[in-house]
Parts: structure tokens; sequence; C-alpha cells
């Protein structure tokens, strides 16, 4: 009845604030359920590719992404427990079809795969081969799905162009795959070839990427998985299909922690802007409380009638919320899918969102607990009115009495509590306690410090216009409680834009060092189109080849490729450490270059990156254990140094070492160094020559840097999407904080215009005081994102990638923020200014 | 029922499985030869009624459950010099290697993967393997015509030892020359192939059909092969039926 009787004729007569209040609580659910679905889109997606590759599969052998020799199926499948065992070597090769990027190629034996996975071959009505002793006998074969095939036009015998280290070949479409199941994976970009066309055409040798295991019935997984590691050796892994998502999903695990902290920040921006509009809310409707205490009301009745519009509020503002993140999930899949697919080369293409229903709810009952909590305070002291006090018109009642000591002293608590943590702290979850105090004392100091700041403004914006300068100061000064709302949002925004802005910067500053002295060939020889792309190799002899041309004066060899480490895929780079030591002085953080060189070269140790070694607590003289076909290669770590190699952490050991251990001689980059005056152009021309018909691309120094520049750009594309977050919160917050400060301030405005002040005068009040909430909020959130870029960091190094970063503040960012800021600041009072000077003067003037 | 019935039905329980055994070890005693060669016509008639076909070159040395055998494919172009090297053993499943020229590699053929389609026919790779009567246990079933040829009609069920996709085989072997006039493979209870032996010559003493056909009764398409050029007790030499042979032309 209360609701219906006060709350909507209120609600009606103050539409935009309401809307900006919803669009608050909107915003916070938008990014989680947006957050979740796309790290959920992905995954869905990526899962179904395992799973419909995988077929009957219930076990995978492999030994990282550099495969084994084909020895080890003989192995596998002597093993009583394994009723099936099929090789397959997997990889993502361009198309060159128009829009269709990759296809994913599953090589299989098809003379035995068929125990494993279901190809519809034996369809009577529509066998999907044409004939499958063509299909073995024709190195060129291919099958493709029915949705590439209808994509495509194709039909059997198509041609189909693919990328292999013998450069562009013509495929023909011998089979097309009915819709369903295996079909679906990869979003349908799939195609079937002879796995020992597949080594050919990849350069793979007589090596397999893995061995698919079906069990004899009544084996259970744990006792498969036991008989083959017995029978393997610790050098293999045999995991479920299922592990191959674990394994993006610790890939991807850094960008969703950045997420989860933009939806946090989110949140907590909204729980501000829901508290300024109820805060506010409550001043406005005094006197109509007090009116309904005079005639009864209980103060439960009260706080029970703004709790119930607030959960009114979070509903419907989740609701928007809910949709607007399935729309904004579907642009962050596909963005981390493109991401992942560039990077790693296997997320499917994220097209479809899968909504989950709990997540929803979920979101919407957390949007309406937010938006409660965020009103607590405001219903509180909307209970405490007293009837008395609010019907004396032009009376106020200070309804915050002690509270802003009380405030202070909880805030230098938490401060206390924060830097013990920082300074003690030995755990993840104390350090992220830490960082939770630390936000907590600087959201109860705002009131305080905006305060301060609006005080040291005032000589200043008096300086600028004396009477609407002081004016617009006094506004903010006599009323910290209306505006510190909007500038806590307004700094933790900023110090969030800060915090991540300046990780990317200190990363961006970092790579850039070690690109400058890790990657300094004068070209990269790679089969590659791009370098984070593992799929092709070349025989060494192309390095050779190369080496002896006129204009080179070295040549490196390099393989690199995932293996995994303790569950997770490390990169494990294969390099010739004694030309290495030569040409590289990495930034070394533990142990001494030239040692650690001899020691690698020697193969008596192993060099780590920083990550890989503060994920996993290592130092100098601790040993790695290498999963190897050969077993496991036991190397003490010979030194510690920046690499960037890879997000997961990177070990480089000695060419010769690999080729013992990994049987392989393959190679994915020829570092080729030139001789003094030697011309760019010329040898690049003169190797393309040399390995005309290989697939080959030769990058310049310059291509490759700017390469991994673009690709950490990508990965920090997320904070420009923060930025415009924060832009928007400042243009919510400023827009309600402002559009408040004139209905409270309506006799205020009033009286300055009865006495001769100018309708601009009023206007450029306004128009300070926003510019002033700007800039307060500006210096409020640079202190603070100077300390969260301080946790970021720390955060980057602790758990996310291990990276060890310098603390580079991102003052280019802030000055580019500052205007932008200000001006959106400006651009908000516009209407409010409008509305104040447009205003009924006698309504304004009534109660004098 | 009374106990001379018993009797009469115990006695044929136990005598039964010895004579169906012999009358199987008469046919492969018969059907024995050191060595053999044939060129085959294979034409595959699928559901829909397109028909296929190829042609091969068989070699064989040795008999049953000991014996070796290169299968080469000849015709069409596309299939040319397509080759299989089947190594079988008396007392367990055989060995098979599969030569492919265009990529120069050969390939095992896993025990687990004797159940599929021989290369888009209706044989499986299984039903290439010779059987070796002591891996089977026989049962009569009784005495039936087959195409108006009088045959013994026996069940045949695989040792523990030997890993098959069946489950158990229906054979029929004509009384007049003990050759083999069909068999009906089940898995279970489901029969999924037949196959019938026609075209019965006597080559070299040796009475052998020279045309099969195999029907896929799941997929409902057939296969007929074509025994042509047959001849028996050719010299041939072991280093012919290896890996290091398969790669090179015959």
């Amino acid at each position: 009845m209360l609701l219906r009787l006060l709350s909507w004729p209120y609600l009606r007569k103050h539409r935009l604030r309401w809307a900006l209040t919803l669009a608050g609580i909107a915003l916070g659910v938008a990014v989680l359920v947006a957050m979740r679905v796309a790290n959920r889109t992905v995954l869905a997606g990526f899962q179904k590719t395992v799973d419909g590759i995988a077929g009957k599969t219930q076990l995978q052998v492999h030994a990282g992404d550099f495969g084994f020799p084909e020895e080890v199926l003989e192995r596998v499948q002597a093993v009583p427990e394994v009723q099936a065992a099929a090789p397959v070597i997997e990889a993502a090769l361009d198309t060159g079809l128009p829009g269709q990027g990759r296809l994913l190629v599953l090589a299989v034996d098809m003379t035995g795969d068929r125990s494993l996975r279901d190809y519809d071959l034996e369809s009577g009505e529509d066998a999907v081969v044409d004939d499958p002793l063509v299909f073995l006998a024709q190195p060129d074969s291919l099958i493709i799905t029915r949705e590439f095939a209808a994509r495509n036009h194709l039909g059997p015998g198509s041609r189909v162009p693919l990328g292999t280290t013998q450069g562009i070949k013509w495929f023909t479409v011998r089979g097309i795959m009915r819709s369903g199941g295996l079909s679906q994976a990869f979003g349908g970009n799939l195609a079937i070839m002879d796995i020992y066309a597949a080594q050919f055409v990849l350069g793979r040798g007589r090596r397999f990427d893995r061995v698919d295991v079906r069990l004899k019935p009544g084996v259970s997984l744990a006792e498969g998985q036991a008989a083959l590691k017995r029978r393997l050796g610790p050098g293999f892994e045999v995991e479920p299909p299922a592990a191959r998502g674990r394994h993006l999903e610790a890939v991807l695990r850094s960008f969703s922690i950045t997420l989860n902290l933009t939806s946090l920040f989110a949140m907590l921006v909204g729980i501000f802007i829901i508290y300024n509009s109820f805060a506010i809310a409550v001043t406005q409707r005094r006197a109509e409380i007090g009116v309904l205490r005079a005639l009864g009301a209980t103060r439960g009745q009260i706080r029970a009638m703004f709790l119930t519009e607030s959960a009114a509020a979070g509903a419907l503002g989740s609701l928007i919320g809910a949709a607007a993140g399935l729309g904004m999930a579907r642009l962050i899949a596909r963005y981390i899918g493109r991401l992942s697919a560039e990077a790693y080369g296997v997320a499917d293409s994220a097209e479809q969102v899968s909504p989950e229903p709990s997540l929803l709810a979920l979101a919407v009952a957390l949007g309406i607990t937010i938006s409660m909590i965020a009103a607590w305070i405001p219903a509180a002291n909307a209970a405490r009115v007293d009837p008395v006090q609010a019907l004396q018109k032009g009376k106020y009642q200070v309804l915050s009495v002690g509270e802003n000591r009380l405030r202070r002293r909880l805030a230098w608590a938490a401060a206390v509590f924060a830097a013990g943590c920082l300074i003690w702290g030995r755990s993840l979850w104390v350090f992220y306690t830490g960082y939770v105090l630390f936000v907590l004392a600087v959201l109860l100091l705002a009131p305080t410090l905006a305060l301060w700041l609006a005080r040291m403004l005032r000589p200043v914006l008096a300086w600028i216009r004396p009477v609407e300068g002081a004016l617009a100061a006094d506004s903010l000064i006599q009323a910290p409680r209306r505006t510190s709302a909007t500038v806590s949002a307004l700094m933790l925004s900023l110090s969030m834009v800060i915090g991540f802005g300046g990780v990317a910067r200190s990363i961006y500053v970092s790579l850039t060092e070690w690109v400058d002295t890790a990657l300094n060939p004068d070209l990269f020889v790679t089969p590659n189109a791009e370098l984070a792309n593992r799929t092709y190799v070349v025989s060494e002899e192309v390095g050779r080849a190369i080496e002896k041309l006129p204009g080179v004066r070295e040549v490196q060899l390099v393989r690199s490729a995932r293996i995994p480490y303790r569950g997770t895929p490390v990169l494990l780079v294969a390099v010739e450490a004694r030309k290495l030591a030569r040409t590289v002085r990495p930034r070394m953080l533990e142990g001494d270059a030239r040692q650690m060189y001899a020691r690698v070269a020697a193969g008596q140790g192993a060099i780590v990156s920083d990550s890989f070694a503060e994920l996993r607590g290592l130092h100098v003289g601790d040993v790695v254990e290498l999963p190897a076909p050969g077993g496991i290669l036991r190397l003490p770590i010979a030194g510690i140094t920046r690499d960037y190699s890879d997000q997961q952490g990177s070990v480089l050991i000695d060419r010769t070492l690999y080729r013992h251990w990994w049987q392989d001689d393959s190679v994915n980059v020829i570092r080729v160094y030139l001789r003094e005056g030697a011309s760019l152009e010329e040898v690049k021309r003169r190797i393309l020559e040399r390995c005309a018909g290989q697939r080959l691309f030769v990058l310049t120094n310059a291509e490759v840097r700017r390469y991994i520049l673009r690709l950490t750009d990508q990965w920090f594309g997320m904070t420009y999407n923060q930025i415009a977050v924060a832009i928007l919160v400042a243009v919510l917050g400023i827009v309600n904080t402002l559009t408040v400060s004139i209905t409270d301030r309506r006799r205020e405005l009033g009286v300055l215009q009865a006495v001769g002040g100018l309708r601009n005068q009023v206007r450029h009040t306004i128009w300070m005081e926003a510019v002033a909430i700007g800039v307060i909020g500006l210096v409020l959130g640079a202190a603070v994102g100077a300390a969260s870029l301080y946790y970021s960091l720390e955060m980057t190094r602790l758990d996310v990638a291990g990276l060890r970063l310098d603390y580079v503040f991102p003052a280019p960012m802030v000055l580019w923020l500052a205007p932008l800021i200000l001006g959106a600041a400006l651009v908000a009072a516009l209407w409010p200014g409008e509305a104040a000077v447009r205003g009924s003067l006698v309504e304004a003037l009534e109660y004098e | 029922m009374n106990k001379s019935a018993v009797g009469l039905l115990a006695a044929v329980m136990l005598v039964a499985p010895e004579e169906a055994r012999q009358i199987v070890e008469e046919a492969q005693r018969r059907s024995r030869a050191a060595s053999e060669r044939y060129e085959g016509i294979l034409e595959v008639t699928d559901a829909r009624g397109r028909v296929n076909a190829k042609r091969w070159v068989y070699h064989r040395l040795g008999s049953h459950g000991d014996s070796k055998a290169v299968i080469r494919f000849v015709a069409p172009p596309e299939v040319k010099g397509v080759a299989l090297l089947i190594i079988n053993h008396p007392d367990r499943a055989s060995d098979q290697w599969m030569w492919t020229p265009a990529t120069q590699r050969e390939r095992r053929i896993a025990l687990q993967d004797r159940s599929t389609r021989f290369f888009g026919t209706d044989f499986s790779f299984e039903d290439l393997e010779e059987r070796d009567v002591n891996q089977y246990d026989y049962r009569m079933l009784g005495e039936e015509a087959v195409e108006g040829a009088p045959c013994w009609k026996i069940e045949s069920r695989p040792k523990q030892t030997r890993a098959s996709q069946y489950t158990r085989s229906v054979l029929w072997i004509r009384k007049e020359n003990y050759t083999f006039a069909r068999i009906e493979n089940y898995v279970r209870e489901e029969l999924v192939r037949r196959a019938a032996y026609r075209e019965v010559h006597n080559v070299q003493g040796i009475w052998t059909p020279r045309l099969i056909e195999m029907h896929d009764l799941r997929r409902n398409s057939r296969t007929l092969l074509k025994l042509e050029k047959l001849q028996y007790n050719l010299a041939m030499k072991d280093s012919d039926f290896t890996l290091q042979a398969l790669r090179r032309e015959f």
C-alpha cells in the first residue's frame, strides 16, 4: 500500500534518477553475467570440440605438443587393459577459403579409428566416403563436415586448398560427414585426413601427436590410467579427453581474473550509485516520512518501504543487466575465442552463447541483494527520522552525527590491517584480504578526503569565478555526503582503470625490453604464418641450407612446443645454447648469464622464465623434471631470466638434449643473423628462392616486434573496455549527483536568481560543481590507482602469470583520462544546469 | 521322455561335436596347398545399386593357420600398388600390414580393427584371414541343401584364445566335395554377414569355389569376388612375404 501510494508517485516524478540508479545495478550485473557466460561459452565450445573429436575415447596418451615416435602406439596397444588404441595428429590448418579461417584437421588411421569414432561410414543410405581404399591410397584425401561443405558449396570431388609444409596444397573431398557428433566439433570447421598423409604434409616425420584409447569393458579409468602409465613410463601423460578443457581453463585464467575484478568493481560502483540515489531520496522525502510517522507508521514500516523500493529497483536493474550481459557475452566470447585461437589454435568459434539459468537467477539475486545492502543505511536513516523535526519547514535533521568519526576510525583500522597483510602476508588468501581491506579503507575515507579536496579547490574555483566558483565549492563542502558516493564510484572506476592500464603498460615496457634483448635476429624463418602457432615444422636441413646462403652470418635452430609440467602446459624451447650465448643477453633474475649458458650448452642445466619459477616457487639449483617420450629429463635450473614466450612459463634447454630425449630433429623457428652490410631484402629473397616449394615465412625483426606487440595489445584490449565502463560510471554518477544537488538546492538557487543572479551564473555554478567532482574523483582515483597498480602487479606475480613486472605508473593514461573525465563531467552537468535555470522560481521559493 | 531317448540325445551331444570337427578338418585337408595365386575381381554393389570394381593379385604361401599372403591391388589407377600383407598364425589372430605407395608408408592393422570393412568391401579384415580348425569349437546342426547341393550344417564358435568379431558362425559344407557352400556370421543373435561360395571347379585336384559373394545384411550391400587364373603349388619365396617385399612391386 505504502509503495503504491508513496513510492510510485515519487518514482514517476524522478524517472531520470531512477533510470540512472537502474543503470548502476544493470552495469554490475551485466559485467558479471557477460564474463561468466562468455567464459562458459568458450569453454563449452572447446569442450564440444574435444568431446566430438574424442568419440568413444576414454583416455588420451600424449607427451605435450612435440608428439612422440610411432613405436609408442604398439606399446599402448600391447597393454592388456586396452581394447582399442588409435593414433591421432591434430592441427589447425589455414584453409585458404575466403572467410573460413582455419580448419581443424583430425588425422587418423581410418583402417582402425572407427573403433573410437563414428564417421557415419556404415550408414547404408548415405555412405560418407566414396571409396575408403582410394581415401587411404591418395594422400590428398579429405573428409569434411556437411556444414563446412554447405558453407563453401563443396561436394565429393571438390578441391580444398590447405596450407602444408610444402606450401598450399589442394586436397580432394572424398567424403562428407553427416551432421551431429564428430562433425559438430570446431563449429563444423573440421576435416578428417589420413594420419600418414598428415605426417607427410605437416612435416611431422614418423610421429604422432597422441594415442586415443578405449578400455576393455569392466576396466575402470583409474585402472586403465595406471596400467598405461606403468607401461609407458613417466614421460607420458594419460588423461581423459576432458582434461584438455582444464588446460584451456588454466590458459584463460588470467583473463577470468581480470574480468572477475572488473565485475567486482562494477558491482562496488553500482553500490555507490544506489546508495547515492537512496540517500538523496530519503533527504527529499523527509517531510513525507514525517507525515507517515505522525500518522502512525512504525520505523520498521518506513525501513521496509525503502528496502522494498531498493529490492524492486534491484530486480528490474538486474533483469536489464542480465539481458545486456548476454549481449556483451557474445562479444567477449568472440574476443576470447579469437585470442585463444590466435595464440593457442584451439578455441571453437563462439557464435552461440550458452546462458545458464542458475547463473541468471544468481545474478538477479545478487543484484537485489546488493541493491538492498546499498540502500540499507539510507533506509535506516529514514527510519530514524523524527516526525516533529521533519514537519517543520526549513528545519533539517542531521542524520549522521558521530558517523564520520566512526567511519574514519574503521578506515584507519582497515588500512593498518591492509598494511599488515602486505608486510607479513605469505599466502594468496592474506594478500587478497589485504587488498579488500585496502579498498575498504579508501572507501571509508573517501568522504573525508573528498571534503579536504573540496576545501583545497575552493580558492581555485573562487579565483576562476568568484561567485559561481565559491558557490560550487561551498555546495560540495556543505554536503559531502551528497557527493562522496559519486566521488567514491569515480575513484573506484579510475583506480581500476589505472591498475589494469598500469599492468598493461608495465608489461608493454618489460616486453619491449625482452623483445630488444631476446628477439634480436635480423630475420625469423618459420613454416607458421604466426610465431605463436607451432603447427608446422621443417627439417633442420632447411636451417643448414639457409646458413650457407651469402649474407647470412649465423643461423640458430629453435624447436618449441608445450609440454605438460605438473599438470599445466608450459613452453619447452630447444635452442643451440652455445650460439644463443653469443647473441642474447637476457635480463637475469637469478644466476650468472655466462655460467648459465655454459651449463645449458653442456646439457647440464635449464633456463627457466620468471613466471615458471615464480608460479612454482623455484630457484637456481632446484631441479625441473621434464616429461619426455624417453623418460623424465631432470635438469637443475641454471638461471632464471625474464622471458615472455609463454603465459604459463617457459623452460629452455639445449637442442642436443631435445634431439636425444624427444627423438626429434624438427625445427619451427630459424633465427637468422646477417653479415654486416648484407641487405635484409636480398637475403630474404635468397631464402625464399632457396626454399621454394616449402611453406616458409621470412619475417623481419620489425615484423616480429609488431606481431608481438599487437598480440599484447589484443590481450589488453579489455582494458579499453574497462576505461569505457569507468567513463560511463563517471557520467552516470555525476548526472545523478547533480540532478539531486539541484533538487536539493532549489531554494538556494531560487534565492540566487531572486536576488539578481543571472541564469548563466547558475549554469556556471552547476558546471563548476560538476567539474570539481570530476577533479576530486580524478585525484583520488589516481592516488588509489597508484596503490591499486601495486596490488595488480603483485597479483600478476603471485596469482595470474608469475611475471615480475617493473612498477611503471601509467602517467600518459592519466593525462589522457583527465580531459576525458572532466569533459564527461561537464557534459553530464548540461542538463541539470538547464533544469536549474528553467525551474519555477515561485515553487523554489515556496518555503521562504 | 524315456530313458532310451535320453541316452540317444546324450550320445548325439557327445558324438556330434567330434563329427562336425572331423568334417571341417576334412574340408581343410582337401583344400590344402603349398601356395596359391589368383587374380581377383572385386565388385561392390551398395544399397543404391552403385557398383564399384577393383582388381587385385593374391599370393599365398603355406596353408590354413600357418600361411602368409599378399594382396596387391592393380586397378583402378587410384589404388594401384596398395598392398596388404597377412601373416596367419595357428594359435592367434593374424598380423596385417597395409602398404600405400603414394605416402611410401606401411601401416599395421591392429587386432582391434579386424571387424572393420576391408577397404569399402563387404568383407571385414577378419573375413580375409584363413580359418584354422583348431581355433573353433564345432557343433553339428544337421543337414540342409544349399542351391540344390546337400550340405552338412555346422555351427562354429571361436575358442576363448581367438579374438573374433563374430559370436558364432554357421557353415554349410557340401557333402560332394567338402567345399564351403555358405557361411553365416552372427554377432550375438544377429545375422550380420552371409558368404555364398559358388562356381566350384577342380583346380589342380583341389575343389575351389571361383565366385564368393559376401552380403552385409546391416548395410544391405554385396561384394562379389571372382577368382581368375587360379593356380596352386607355385614356387614362392618366404622373402616375398615381408614388409620389405611389400614395398616393392612383384
